[in-house]
């Protein structure tokens, strides 16, 4: 057998994996979104994996009466879980409930840190602590904050809800045992709790807002609430937004508090969705129940997701220069 | 030449690699998870885990939760077929749960084998079936059984002239009186929050006037005359005996209550009665008695029971049952119960040690605790699949009386219809 050296030579070396998938006679442009594909692929397979199928088996389950200890009474019941969590009266009033507080307490907390803000907006070393000391309630876990307001609030030897008892300031029951009170009550620790959060946000929005631009406007005789109004709440629209939507989002999925005071009373007066979410799922084991739950809290925050990015999309289209 | 010395080469490694597997194996040691609630015998295991072991040869790993995580972790692992956990705790009131939905092993087979070492007159015959026994089967051994028991306090009975209560009635009546609110003296306390603590409270006051969950046929009778009674009753006991917080109070809040000197009588798992006389948790050490929870006047006297079994995985390789089954021998025989109670594990199902003068001189309630046993009564929270939802049923139903005011019969007819949904 003889070799013909001369056209093993002519030949062109084989291209290798590099030149393969990336073509040198293609757009570099093209080149480099397949690069890019290539590079997030495997966060896309992870997010596909271990998110998006969860999720879309989890919606799944809506749509079955599902129980894990149950097995023989599994069956598809379509639309019955939703029809329950409307015309079942503690699920219903557990979408009250949920309605009511993000409503309530996110309101509260925007108002009262909104305020913080502008009081902490000069940056002097007083505020610095000051603002340090307020983001203590925000590394408390939302339990451990129940059971301190529980221990404080109980009528019978707490130290603020016998005084409020004997007083006759709340009910003989106290704030969190009376059905009037307890919500309330509930948004108050809320407010407690989270307010720095978004006194934080806020904060960072003023921060961000040129001197200069409020300084030629004072020169130009402008008063402070003239200031305030036509500079300082255009410009802290977009953060606004954002501090509000991520408390409504964490304020709908609220739990660890009512868990731990009320347990969803008095008489379903605290009683919410996760509440209700948790028992289905975690004490019965009614996965489809409970999945109903979580498919309607989705969709709930997708809606309000979308709306604030529209309203945040919109306003810097029309705003912006 | 070189073929055969390979031969031998290889024939010699695989003697003994088969020789040092053999000598292993039959050296290895069983190390089995337990799945445990973190009431006392949870602690008190773990404790006596080293003798556990020198008495089974079996190695103990035990996982103390909360009940929810328990639930959780324990029904996870079932659902999963994942075999996590070879022991499990078993709360009585899941006992239909567990033997209808084949999570674990019948242990009937066993303990029908080894009856002779088991002892099993020893056991009171409440506590065997309330504690794992349903329709035929045991689905787990009786572990930590508590018998619920009535505390109240002797020094404020005696100021105020009261004998013990006999009844229900005399109960109500005794801590009306005792009660006095500018004093912050209130004469008796129960869980009014919503959920859980409000329904099985309710549920043995209920028990103890007459009442019943179930009709004779097991199906939901909520709403039943002898139930409307037992509710107004519980609810006048709230508005006229009761801390103001007792409607939000859990088992925490209640226990703290007595333990405080708050409330003067309390309803309570007997697993809590030597808290009591503990003077760095309580402050009515030496004014306190345990005795006999008063049935209604006219009732025949029936004492709750509940507490804990001890449960196989029937997951778990054959091996690793046989094991835990060695293990549960060891734990509910009168050794292994005496061993826990004197590390204050806190429930009991045997007669000889409820009887043990050692035990009796270091906790003087167990002679209340074996009387209870002896009428006992484990399906006063019907103790079927369904037990979960009827209990949120009743949660609701009762809190709403307490704290919403609405009315016993139509808040018990709202309950009613929703049980019947689960059959």
């Amino acid at each position: 057998m003889t070799i013909d050296t001369a056209a093993v030579a002519a030949r062109p070396p084989a291209p290798g994996l590099l030149a393969r998938l990336f073509p040198p006679d293609e757009p570099l442009e093209a080149r480099r979104r397949l690069f890019l594909i290539l590079l997030t692929l495997p966060a896309c397979l992870y997010v596909a994996v271990f998110a998006v199928y969860p999720a879309v088996r989890g919606l799944g389950y809506a749509f079955f009466r599902y129980n894990l200890l149950k097995p023989q009474r599994n069956a598809f019941v379509g639309l019955a879980n939703f029809e329950k969590l409307w015309t079942d009266p503690s699920s219903h009033a557990a979408i009250v409930n949920t309605l009511t507080f993000m409503a309530s307490a996110v309101t509260a907390e925007f108002v009262v840190g909104f305020a913080l803000a502008l009081l902490l907006w000069r940056d002097r070393g007083f505020n610095r602590v000051v603002l340090a000391l307020l983001l203590v309630p925000v590394t408390v876990t939302p339990l451990a904050t129940g059971l301190m307001f529980r221990g404080l609030l109980t009528p019978d030897y707490g130290p603020i809800g016998y005084f409020a008892r004997t007083l006759g300031i709340s009910a003989e029951r106290g704030f969190l045992g009376t059905p009037e009170t307890a919500l309330a009550t509930i948004v108050v620790m809320d407010v407690w709790q989270w307010t720095p959060l978004v006194a934080l946000i806020l904060l960072a929005g003023l921060k961000a807002i040129p001197a200069s631009v409020l300084e030629a406007a004072a020169v130009d005789g402008a008063t402070a609430l003239q200031r305030f109004v036509t500079i300082v709440v255009p410009m802290m629209v977009p953060t606004m937004l954002l501090a509000l939507l991520l408390r409504l989002i964490d304020a709908s999925m609220v739990f660890d508090t009512i868990y731990v005071t009320t347990n969803g009373g008095p008489n379903d007066a605290t009683n919410v969705l996760m509440i209700r979410a948790v028992k289905e799922g975690l004490e019965f084991f009614n996965i489809g129940t409970a999945a109903a739950i979580s498919a309607f809290m989705l969709a709930l925050v997708g809606v309000l997701a979308t709306a604030f990015f529209l309203l945040i999309d919109r306003y810097e289209r029309t705003v912006a220069p | 030449m070189t073929l055969l010395r390979f031969s031998s080469r290889r024939t010699i490694a695989a003697v003994a690699a088969f020789a040092f597997s053999a000598g292993g194996a039959a050296a290895a040691d069983i190390t089995l998870n337990v799945a445990s609630m973190n009431d006392p015998f949870g602690p008190a295991m773990a404790k006596i885990a080293g003798d556990i072991e020198a008495k089974t040869g079996v190695a103990l790993k035990v996982d103390i939760m909360g009940y929810g995580e328990l639930m959780t972790k324990t029904s996870a692992d079932f659902a999963g077929d994942t075999g996590g956990y070879d022991i499990v705790t078993m709360d009585n009131v899941l006992t239909g749960q567990y033997a209808t939905s084949d999570q674990v092993i019948d242990l009937k087979p066993l303990i029908d084998r080894d009856a002779a070492e088991l002892a099993l007159d020893d056991i009171y015959p409440a506590v065997m079936n309330s504690l794992g026994g349903y329709e035929g089967k045991q689905v787990a051994f009786p572990f930590e059984g508590y018998a619920n028991v009535l505390v109240y306090r002797t020094d404020l009975f005696a100021a105020a002239g009261l004998e013990p209560p006999a009844t229900m009635q005399a109960l109500q009546a005794a801590a009306i009186k005792v009660t006095d609110r500018d004093k912050g003296q209130y004469g008796w306390v129960a869980n009014g929050q919503k959920g859980p603590a409000v329904a099985q409270d309710w549920m043995q006051y209920n028990a103890q006037l007459g009442g019943s969950i179930l009709d004779a046929e097991g199906k939901p009778a909520i709403n039943s005359e002898a139930n409307v009674k037992s509710l107004a009753v519980y609810k006048e006991f709230f508005d006229k005996a009761a801390p103001p917080g007792a409607v939000d109070y859990d088992w925490g809040g209640r226990e703290e209550s007595f333990r405080q000197g708050v409330a003067a009588t309390m309803q309570t798992w007997s697993v809590g009665a030597a808290a009591y006389g503990n003077p760095e948790q309580s402050k009515v050490v030496g004014k306190f008695a345990v005795m006999l929870a008063p049935p209604g006047e006219g009732v025949p006297p029936k004492y709750g029971v509940g507490g804990w079994g001890l449960s196989i995985n029937k997951d778990i390789a054959p091996e690793r049952q046989e094991a835990a089954w060695k293990v549960i021998k060891y734990l509910t025989s009168a050794e292994g119960q005496k061993a826990l109670a004197e590390v204050g594990a806190g429930g009991f199902t045997r007669k000889s040690v409820l009887a043990d003068p050692d035990l009796v001189a270091k906790f003087p309630f167990l002679p209340v605790i074996a009387a209870s046993f002896e009428k006992g009564d484990g399906d006063y929270r019907p103790r079927i699949p369904e037990y979960p939802e009827i209990q949120d049923i009743l949660g609701t139903a009762v809190n709403a009386v307490l704290a919403g005011n609405a009315d016993p019969k139509a808040a018990l007819d709202d309950a009613q219809a929703r049980a019947l949904e689960l059959f």
